[in-house]
């Protein structure tokens, strides 16, 4: 039964158990842990994140990294709503595609400098975090956009109740991201140009030899990531309204851990945005449920943070492996059995 | 620094004779001194420092100063290395003075002490460097007692005397935020004013608007009795109003702390956060700039008790840091609280 | 001739000053298992990769079904019908089977059927002959069943010509002949399969035809029943041997250094034995598998044998770590420069010093710079490292002076047994006479060397025994004066045994 279980539908079961235990463990801990509240501050929160980890996802899938999505994501914010504030009559559509082309653009730039220039992607992307910051902070001329310039559509949307039970609400921003999700992973499992991704992060050389163009696909890869950047840049906008420079500052990592967290193999060609998104969702709960855990202080936050995401990274491995081996001694016996008759 | 300080002595007899320094009235600054110098923020592409570069805009314009007043900054995350490069690279340039405000601790003092040594005065806005290493004086923008006081009686105001507040703060190193904390937490122990008002907790937002917006909810989540949540970083304060306001617990928990008005108008007319407070940041770099300009030209030696001109806000004195001892320090204040009544014009 | 699906006519490709096809002219049928032998170096795998599009011609033309083609690259190649196959294979370890057959699937539609693809994957994989679950991950796929994948990738985008390139090297037994059952099952299907293969008994059974190939060029295309395995091998041996690796007097003498018994590495190889006496070179020759390296890594503790014993200066050692073969004076001068024995953008002196760095400690622990920079200069004056300076870093040096930096590092060690891996690939005839006369000068001087060697005239004139291995199995010692280039090859390639 188990051995028809893909690997990759094995792995977000070890995260989904690995999840329930850290809720476990903290309802013990922090009075007043399981309930609605903590589900709304958690979906609500996780939303960008989520996206943003979706986005990161598919660069790391190529073999590559994207180390700019935080400044993307900040500019894209920021420029969206410079736009809004000057011209309040925009629709809500037209503002989303024009946060979108925006991300898009500055995935081309990593995109294009990462596959037709072959430099290494995080050296690429390093420099482009600077830069794209630094273009930030010409642009905004040291104005920032504030809450009570934006349209009330917009400050509202990422709260706005689509159902309530009971305590629990489920909010746009949240069904947003699930939704966007759920379209990735449709894309990225039946589409028959994504598979292309997964072989180009798979094994480069064999990519070649196949007759795949691996520099347009990394190139897409980093457009697709950067318009998912510029998505969650808008959702940034929305659910903050006021965006300063600092906007996005240290959601490349986050976004890194998070995909990692989730199972995406940081050397490529294997790992879903299913996986990427419960580990947004793994991290973002640890974070939250430390914040309330009385036990651990503010300076110690961030570096029990750390240890818990690697202590899940090392459980989720050593389980995994351990599935394979046993897998693969089944496998052995069942050859052998049938040479053997 | 003795020996600085020795040199510095030296300085003063030589330079005070060609000036004319009453013994009770204040240093008239000469205007037209050929002086280059740089306004260096922590970083760029905020709001308030920016108006700190109009207000030493508009001070180098009136001093009629031919040189040139540089406004540069590293970015948001580079801010620490930043900071030390452009604080060397000004030393080297051979700068009259570098106006700071410093982001980078006592990290920062190795380049300011060769900054000085080269001759480039060094003074610092807004926030100084903790140990008082390689600063000439500090220009401080209120008494860093006396914000305590403020925070403490707009908690009590907004809590009608009695209940429980909590402190948002930026990143737990942030010198001028422990001292701003840690006054406000002496004026709640010692006035019996205050005896009904109990401090919960501090956490820490790290100036980033999703980090604070959060923290500020898991304090709701943590303290059911909360009354006030006490911001003081413009970041803070506008990420938990909105987080108050998102989750409608305005009725529940009000925001208060340092803010800018134009960030704050919609939230303090909302009742979400009905009073905080600010100085005026155009005025901090207008006074910045008249202190780094007597310093360089050598009209001001910078000693204590020293007593100047800075144009149209008046005479200010140089006097001993209370809060860094051994450390110089001119007090500008006061500032201005804001509420329903004054903010929107202030937004404007 | 017109029936071809592709011919190549009076191909040619040179790398720089090298040339690696001379004048290559074959003629692939529908229908035909076609072998092509040749010995290492003969030009077989830069004609596979002309054909794959992967490298152009320098000069002639390729004909595909008739007409002149240019195969600009693997697209190319796969568009013509033609696909290749290595002893590696090429597949995408995340991803599964039937993933793998369809990466580069062009047939019409947007979205994926996963339910048809896995279908037609299960009829691909049993056009084969093979039972494979479409499912499964191809990393955790058996080598054979790798290929087979790779096999079955190429059938889905119809392929007309097949080129299996050492398919079975590393193959056990059973695997290998189902791997060849796939090629004469395709070829029964009309495919053009081109077999290659050292093992000659492979190529008797399944193949049709067999071309020779040697130093690039095209030497005989006959039917296998015209072929005998003495004349196959005369003509891939079949150059003029030069004179030029002088050959030193005899200096063996009685004492053993070295005595293997019995020495097996699981799966790997078995039951070697041999002796290697003070002031002898001992080469090991062979083909492409035959395992001479893994030998070689087990005596020097990288991978421990699974059995036999070693005798080393007469006591019985089993080292499990390289650094216990060196503290015990071996010393073993890798193959692969780049990877594992040359830190190339380090200068020459910090190489040389590298293996022995103890050595160059002052008493405070600090790294001896003067002493390091002279010590240079000697091994730079006694092995000719053509330079200017010891500061020099390694990578700038031509392959030959690189080889010489490489047996410095070494020789600096002092060491009684020197394990030399291929010494001599990939340089001019200059530089390996003078590699020779330095293996020779230390083994004048009571040093002892294994030299693993695929440069037949090298193993014959530097050699004082020969000991020639297949496929793990040790197939005889040979005594220089007794052997042929012919002896070696028949050896090497399984026709001959030698009764031990």
């Amino acid at each position: 039964m188990l051995n028809r279980i893909s690997p990759q539908t094995l792995r977000i079961l070890a995260l989904l158990a690995v999840l329930a235990l850290v809720l476990l463990f903290f309802s013990t801990q922090v009075p007043n842990y399981l309930n609605g509240r903590l589900f709304n501050r958690i979906s609500s929160s996780v939303a960008i994140m989520a996206i943003v980890a979706c986005a990161q996802t598919l660069v790391i899938l190529t073999r590559n990294i994207d180390l700019s999505i935080g400044s993307t994501l900040g500019f894209v914010a920021f420029a969206t709503g410079s736009l809004i504030t000057n011209n309040p009559d925009l629709g809500p559509a037209l503002l989303l595609i024009y946060s979108i082309c925006l991300g898009a653009c500055f995935g081309v730039v990593n995109g294009a400098l990462v596959a037709y220039a072959s430099i290494p992607s995080i050296i690429v992307t390093l420099a482009t975090m600077a830069l794209f910051r630094s273009a930030l902070v010409e642009y905004s001329d040291a104005k920032s956009i504030t809450t009570g310039n934006l349209p009330t559509w917009l400050v509202d949307f990422p709260n706005y109740k689509v159902l309530t039970f009971g305590s629990y609400q489920l909010r746009a921003s949240f069904l947003l991201a699930v939704v966007v999700v759920i379209i990735v992973h449709i894309a990225l499992t039946r589409l028959r140009a994504a598979r292309k991704i997964y072989a180009v992060g798979s094994n480069p050389e064999a990519a070649e030899m196949a007759g795949i163009n691996s520099k347009r696909v990394v190139l897409t890869a980093f457009v697709l990531s950067g318009a998912l950047a510029g998505l969650a840049g808008f959702m940034f906008l929305a659910r903050f309204g006021t965006i300063t420079v600092v906007a996005g500052l240290g959601f490349e990592l986050k976004s890194v851990a998070a995909s990692v967290v989730g199972g995406v193999n940081i050397f490529g060609g294997s790992g879903s945005v299913i996986g990427a998104f419960i580990g947004a969702v793994l991290v973002d709960l640890i974070d939250m449920s430390l914040v309330r855990w009385q036990l651990v202080s503010e300076f110690w936050r961030e570096a029990v943070l750390g240890a818990l995401i690697l202590l899940s990274v090392a459980a989720d491995a050593t389980l995994m492996r351990r599935l394979v081996a046993w897998r693969v001694a089944r496998e052995k016996a069942r050859t052998q059995r049938s040479t053997q008759s | 620094m003795k020996k600085l300080t020795g040199i510095t002595a030296a300085a003063v007899l030589l330079g005070s004779t060609g000036f004319a320094a009453a013994a009770d009235g204040a240093v008239s600054l000469e205007s037209g001194k050929d002086i280059d110098m740089v306004l260096l923020p922590k970083f760029l592409g905020i709001l308030v420092f920016d108006q700190a570069n109009e207000g030493a805009q508009e001070a180098h314009a009136e001093l009629g100063n031919p040189g040139e007043l540089l406004f540069v900054g590293p970015t948001p995350e580079n801010s620490t290395a930043g900071q030390i490069e452009i604080m060397t690279t000004s030393a080297t340039q051979g700068q009259g003075a570098v106006m700071l405000s410093n982001n980078a601790g006592d990290q920062i003092s190795p380049s300011a002490l060769a900054a000085q040594k080269a001759g480039t005065k060094v003074v610092t806005w807004d926030s100084p460097i903790p140990s008082g290493e390689g600063e000439d004086v500090f220009v401080a923008q209120v008494d860093f007692g006396s914000i305590g006081v403020v925070m403490a009686d707009m908690a009590h105001s907004i809590l009608d005397g009695a209940g429980e507040m909590a402190v948002l703060s930026a990143t737990p190193d942030a010198s001028n935020q422990n001292a701003w904390i840690a006054s406000m937490k002496e004026v709640l122990e010692s006035d019996e004013k205050y005896a009904d008002i109990t401090l919960v907790d501090v956490v820490y937002g790290d100036d980033q608007a999703e980090v604070s917006y959060n923290r500020a909810l898991a304090l709701v989540d943590q303290h059911p009795d909360l009354g006030v949540i006490m911001s003081p970083t413009t970041v803070g304060i506008q990420a938990a109003a909105k987080a108050m306001q998102d989750e409608g617990l305005c009725e529940q928990v009000r925001v208060s702390g340092l803010g800018l008005p134009s960030e704050m108008a919609s939230y303090t007319m909302n009742g979400c956060a009905p009073e905080f407070a600010l100085w005026d940041f155009r005025d901090l770099g207008y006074l910045t700039y008249y202190t780094a300009y007597g310093l360089a030209s050598g009209q001001l030696t910078g000693e204590l008790g020293e007593t100047f001109t800075a144009g149209r806000m008046g005479d200010y004195t140089i006097e001993q840091d209370p809060g860094r001892e051994g450390s110089k320090r001119i007090l500008m204040g006061p500032f201005t609280v804001y509420n329903a009544e004054n903010v929107e014009a202030a937004a404007k | 001739m017109s029936k071809a699906v592709l011919r190549l006519d009076h191909v040619s490709r040179l790398f720089g000053m090298t040339v690696a096809l001379a004048d290559m002219s074959i003629a692939l049928h529908p229908g035909e298992v076609h072998a092509i032998v040749g010995e290492n170096g003969a030009g077989k795998s830069t004609m596979i990769k002309i054909m794959t599009g992967i490298h152009q011609p320098s000069g002639g033309t390729i004909f595909v079904d008739g007409e002149p083609r240019q195969i600009s690259g693997p697209q190319a190649a796969r568009e013509a019908g033609i696909a290749a196959i290595y002893q590696e294979p090429m597949v995408f370890p995340d991803l599964d089977v039937t993933e793998n057959i369809f990466i580069s699937d062009t047939s019409a539609g947007l979205w994926v059927r996963p339910a048809e693809q896995r279908k037609r994957a299960k009829a691909l994989i049993e056009r084969i002959g093979m039972t494979l679950d479409p499912d499964r991950i191809a990393s955790g796929l058996t080598l054979a069943e790798q290929q087979a994948v790779e096999i079955a990738r190429s059938l889905s985008q119809d392929v007309r010509v097949l080129i299996m390139d050492e398919p079975t090297a590393s193959l056990s037994a059973h695997e290998a002949s189902q791997l060849r059952k796939i090629a004469t099952t395709l070829a029964g299907q009309g495919v053009a399969v081109v077999y290659i293969s050292h093992r000659l008994e492979e190529i008797f059974e399944i193949s049709d035809r067999v071309t020779v190939i040697r130093d690039g060029a095209h030497i005989s295309t006959k039917p296998i029943s015209d072929v005998t395995s003495d004349g196959m091998i005369a003509e891939m041996v079949g150059r003029e041997v030069g004179n030029y690796f002088a050959k030193a007097a005899g200096t063996v003498t009685d004492k053993t250094v070295l005595e293997v018994r019995d020495l097996t590495l699981e799966g790997v190889f078995e039951d070697i034995c041999f002796d290697l006496h003070a002031g002898e070179v001992l080469c090991m020759a062979g083909l492409v598998g035959a395992r001479r390296t893994d030998v070689a890594l087990s005596l020097f503790g990288v991978t421990p044998a699974t059995s036999g014993t070693i005798r080393y200066q007469d006591k019985e050692v089993s080292f499990t770590t390289p650094r216990q073969a060196i503290d015990a004076g071996i010393a073993y001068v890798s193959e692969d420069r780049r990877k594992l024995g040359l830190a190339m953008p380090m200068p020459i002196k910090s190489n040389i010093s590298l293996a022995t760095l103890d050595e160059f400690l002052s008493p405070r622990g600090l790294l001896d710079r003067e002493r390091e920079t002279s010590v240079a200069h000697q091994y730079r004056e006694r092995l000719n490292i053509r330079t200017d300076s010891v500061e020099t870093p390694v990578g700038m040096l031509s392959g030959g002076n690189q080889q010489k930096v490489m047996l410095a590092k070494w020789l600096n060690m002092k060491p009684d047994l020197l394990i030399f891996d291929e010494p001599t690939r990939g340089i001019d005839i200059g530089a390996k006479a003078e590699v020779h006369d330095l293996i020779r000068d230390f083994v004048a001087q009571g040093g002892a060397a294994l030299v693993i060697s695929s440069d037949l005239p090298e193993v014959l004139a530097m050699g004082d025994r020969i000991l020639v291995m297949r496929e793990g199995r040790q197939m005889g010692i040979l005594d220089t004066g007794d052997a042929t280039q012919e002896t070696v090859m028949s050896m090497a390639t399984g026709q001959l045994e030698q009764a031990v």
